[in-house]
């Protein structure tokens, strides 16, 4: 480790170590931001994406049509 | 390697998140079927664009049924054909190219957009089910003029669509008493016969004709003008068929005024 | 209340460590700053002109000022400031100067001397005592053809960024001689493997420049293929925002923790994160290229996938460095769930900044997720939707966390104390609330098809409809934001030359970064293995690169089929737009 990391804080007013520590609040931040993620994808794609009109279509529709 | 449950368990979700991301769009490519942009079309030397037999003539063709095809030269900064009609109800299929620089072609409000890069043709299938007016612009800089580059896609109620191209050729002149033809080339640029009747107003006239034309065909129609029933004096006339209309005036003259012109 | 230790006995700033060392990084920072207020500025002029609320240029001169804008800014403010912080990284965690510091010199003059040759050759656009003519925009795209000084000046700018890689390199080498059994110092390890992926990716843009746009520039080769140096272009083109995002990166990971008063949480998973990025900045170029001709769906898909891939390091990222803060605000008292983030030393606008930034990036995360995508890129590509993400990633992610970090910084390496603490708190909120205004506007205008990169989006047959608000209200917002960003980056400029004027030199902080609660000792050593990860990083580039050049080349040759330059000006070549007119008139 090199010596220029920090070693102490001033204004801390406990240690905690690795051991000890789970980052709860982490864990529900990330969490939030998954379920937007995940919604906010779904509406792209579904509503504005596959609803915006014409779209450029393969073969493979022609075949599904004519069948 | 020490970690955290709570960082593996994000990993997992992470890892879900990608996952469901490229199952959505492999679901959008064998679903809904939409294809990308892709190499089928091949390349084009820019230089050749005018002798090249899909954009020495650029617009609409037919190519049967409901399928069209729209081709189309991209150029700093026009689009040509820069207005485009095509049915309700049809699958047109685009190939575009570029004489110069790098453009797109963008329906505006749609999902239809390429890159068009010169030397490539770009090639996209899209079908129209509606009727719709949408604007055609590039979104690819092209130069000072870049944002001026702009044309317009008209989707018409299908029984509104044809190709047909209506031109006549009529003297505008004539003498009183002399015979006189108003002629009409109708041209049909489906691949479907076209049966439809032509009809001639002139004056208190009304010549009928029915009109029988093969698909890709053309026909000549020959319409005899009665002048003395019109008497001397200008005459309106106007040769419709089917929602095509071409007008001009024939003007009769007595004998001394002048000759049978045609021009 | 500030974080970093004080106490005047103890403290050693970067200054009174590394002195020969501080006066190249100041010199870069100021080159980078000079960059960002002419390109911030043009930023202005730009948003005012196409929104319609001031036009004061010819619409032909946006695009003169367009490409200084793109090229200033993504290219100069962003690479000058990570020379400096990487030269700080390398030798502030190996405790040891660089081998030579006349070659840090030279290296820093190159890119000097490069950025001012493109910078002048851009200004011909619009003064026309300099013969010159560079309206390309930042991914100069044949056959659009610059004059040669453009392409000169890139390459000496590159060639510049590579000797300072080289730079670390050797000081790195030096000090393993030294230390022959120790790990990479963290800090060292993110900018060496950052170098590698640089060398890897901007050999694709090299060889388009030199082999290709130089010499055909130069009348030397007639033709040039355009898929083929476009290909090429964005080989680089992706790369290069990782390569400007990692010393933002780098600060998220080695500076926020210890603002926050904690510890990284993870130094085994930061590595893990770099590591990814320099095996999969490069082969995933092609996704800028989703709606081109000319390459085949599947060569799409697999630049997609690998596109993909890269979100992990960055979602790997948004959990680490967020947990190193909630360990920092529970050191320091806070409690709950959330309760821990009043505990944050939100007055500290280095802290605050940076944080501002994530956030912002979490946001611009989402919009590359959707870029990313294959078949919805036909929603969004070359719209302002664009442009609304890389103006929170580079612009808000990067400049912001540049901003802040300069605040801790400039004191660093000039040994003068921050003017004004509260401006600058002021001036990162200032920058966030206009780049929320802006962004989010240029992500809704993309969606109803309005283009980028376009001085006058008015059109004469048809109009935009977009489904909510209005065309009128989205300029607005953008026009507005503009605004707040030019007035915040004033803010920031004010600042940093009044703290180089500052007498006040006590109190300043030691040059230090975070610790780890998770230390090397916990990486497996074969993450520090560069070797191996250059190799598989390279045999990914050839996996997805090979056979999309290789048909590219096929259908179009490498040289094109006689496609010679345009320079399409309105005034000063009207011959050859009426010609192009005339031979498509029936």
């Amino acid at each position: 480790m090199a010596s220029a990391t920090e070693q102490s804080e001033t204004d801390q007013v406990r240690e905690i170590g690795h051991e000890e520590y789970d980052p709860i609040g982490t864990a529900i931040l990330i969490g939030i931001y998954f379920l937007i993620l995940v919604l906010l994808w779904l509406f792209m794609y579904f509503v504005e994406f596959l609803g915006n009109g014409p779209t450029v279509v393969g073969a493979l529709l022609t075949v599904v049509g004519l069948a | 390697m020490n970690i955290h449950t709570y960082e593996k368990a994000w990993l997992v979700a992470a890892m879900v998140l990608i996952v469901g991301f490229i199952a959505t769009i492999t679901y959008g490519a064998v679903g809904p079927g939409i294809a990308m942009i892709d190499d089928d079309a091949g390349s084009i030397d820019p230089n050749e664009i005018s002798d090249h037999e899909r954009f020495g003539e650029t617009g609409v063709e037919h190519l049967g049924g409901n399928e069209y095809e729209v081709n189309v030269v991209a150029q700093a900064w026009s689009y040509s054909p820069s207005e485009i009609e095509v049915p309700a109800g049809s699958e047109v299929t685009f190939y575009v190219t570029s004489r110069d620089v790098t453009h797109s072609f963008t329906v505006v409000g749609t999902n239809v957009n390429t890159m068009v890069v010169p030397g490539q043709i770009s090639e996209m299938t899209v079908q129209f089910d509606e009727p719709g007016e949408y604007g055609i612009l590039c979104n690819e800089y092209c130069g000072e003029g870049h944002h001026t580059m702009e044309g317009l896609l008209t989707v018409v109620p299908e029984d509104e669509f044809d190709l047909t191209e209506l031109s006549t050729d009529a003297p505008r002149e004539v003498e009183a008493g002399n015979e006189t033809t108003i002629n009409a080339t109708v041209s049909n640029g489906m691949q479907d016969g076209l049966e439809t009747t032509a009809t001639l107003e002139i004056g208190e006239q009304q010549y009928e004709r029915d009109v029988t034309i093969d698909g890709e065909g053309s026909a000549e129609l020959t319409f005899d003008v009665d002048t003395d029933a019109l008497g001397e004096g200008e005459h309106d006339w106007t040769l419709t068929v089917d929602d095509h209309e071409e007008s001009g005036t024939l003007s009769v003259v007595s004998g001394t005024d002048g000759g049978d012109t045609n021009e | 209340m500030e974080v970093t230790r004080m106490s005047s006995t103890a403290s050693r700033t970067y200054l009174d460590q590394f002195p020969a060392e501080a006066k190249v990084i100041k010199a870069a920072f100021w080159s980078s700053f000079m960059a960002l207020a002419i390109g911030g500025l043009l930023g202005l002029v730009q948003a005012l002109h196409r929104t319609d609320v001031l036009r004061f240029i010819d619409p032909a001169d946006y695009y003169t000022v367009l490409t200084a804008h793109g090229v200033l800014l993504a290219i100069t403010f962003t690479i000058f400031f990570l020379v400096g912080i990487f030269t700080w990284a390398v030798t502030t965690s190996l405790d040891r100067g660089v081998v030579d510091i006349r070659f840090t010199w030279a290296w820093y003059i190159m890119m000097v001397v490069g950025t001012i040759l493109v910078g002048v050759s851009i200004l011909g656009g619009v003064v026309d005592a300099i013969p010159t003519y560079a309206d390309v925009l930042f991914t100069f795209y044949a056959p659009l053809q610059a004059h040669p000084a453009f392409y000169v000046g890139l390459v000496l700018f590159v060639v510049g960024s590579w000797l300072a890689g080289a730079d670390w390199f050797r000081t790195w080498w030096a000090w393993r001689k030294e230390n022959p059994d120790e790990r990479i110092p963290l800090p060292t390890f993110m900018a060496l493997t950052t170098t590698l992926f640089w060398y890897l990716c901007t050999l694709g843009v090299a060889l388009s420049i030199l082999v290709f746009l130089l010499p055909w520039s130069l009348g030397i080769v007639d033709s040039v293929n355009p898929l083929l140096t476009r290909t090429l272009f964005w080989y680089f083109g992706h790369a290069v925002v990782y390569f400007w995002l990692m010393p933002a990166y780098m600060m998220w990971y080695i500076m926020l923790p210890k603002l926050s008063g904690g510890k990284l949480f993870s130094d085994p998973l930061a590595r893990v994160v770099f590591v990814l990025f320099l095996l999969l900045s490069t082969p995933v170029g092609i996704h800028h290229q989703y709606l081109d001709p000319g390459i085949a769906e599947g060569y799409k898909f697999i630049a997609m996938t690998n596109t993909m891939f890269l979100l992990l390091p960055s979602l790997l990222t948004a959990f680490t460095v967020v947990a190193s803060m909630e360990h920092g605000a529970r050191q320091r008292g806070g409690t709950g769930y959330l309760g821990w983030l009043k505990a944050l030393p939100w007055r500290d606008p280095v802290f605050t900044g940076m944080a501002l930034a994530g956030l912002m990036f979490a946001a611009a995360g989402f919009s590359g997720m959707i870029n990313a995508g294959m078949n919805i890129n036909y929603l969004v590509h070359n719209s302002w939707w664009v442009v609304g993400h890389f103006h929170l990633t580079v612009g808000t992610a990067v400049a912001l966390t540049f901003m802040a970090a300069a605040y801790w910084f400039i004191p660093q390496v000039t040994g003068k104390a921050l003017w004004s603490r509260q401006l600058a708190l002021g001036q990162v909120l200032l920058w966030f609330v206009g780049m929320t205004f802006m962004s989010n506007a240029m992500h809704r205008s993309g969606l109803f098809g309005m283009p980028r990169r376009t001085a006058e989006p008015q059109y004469q047959g048809f109009n935009f409809e977009p489904a909510v608000g209005t065309v009128g209200e989205i300029n607005a917002q953008v026009a507005l934001g503009a605004v707040l960003l030019t007035v915040a980056l004033a803010m920031f400029l004010l600042n940093m030359v009044l703290t180089s004027f500052n007498d006040d030199s006590d109190s300043l902080p030691a040059n230090t970064y975070a610790g780890t609660l998770s230390g090397p000792e916990d990486s497996p050593a074969v993450l520090d293995n560069l070797k191996l990860w250059t190799a598989i990083a390279v045999v990914l580039v050839i996996v997805g690169y090979t056979l999309p050049l290789a048909s590219i080349v096929d259908s179009g040759g490498l040289f094109g089929p006689d496609i010679s330059g345009f320079q399409l000006a309105i005034e000063t070549d009207p011959a050859l737009v009426l010609e192009s007119v005339r031979e498509v008139m029936p």
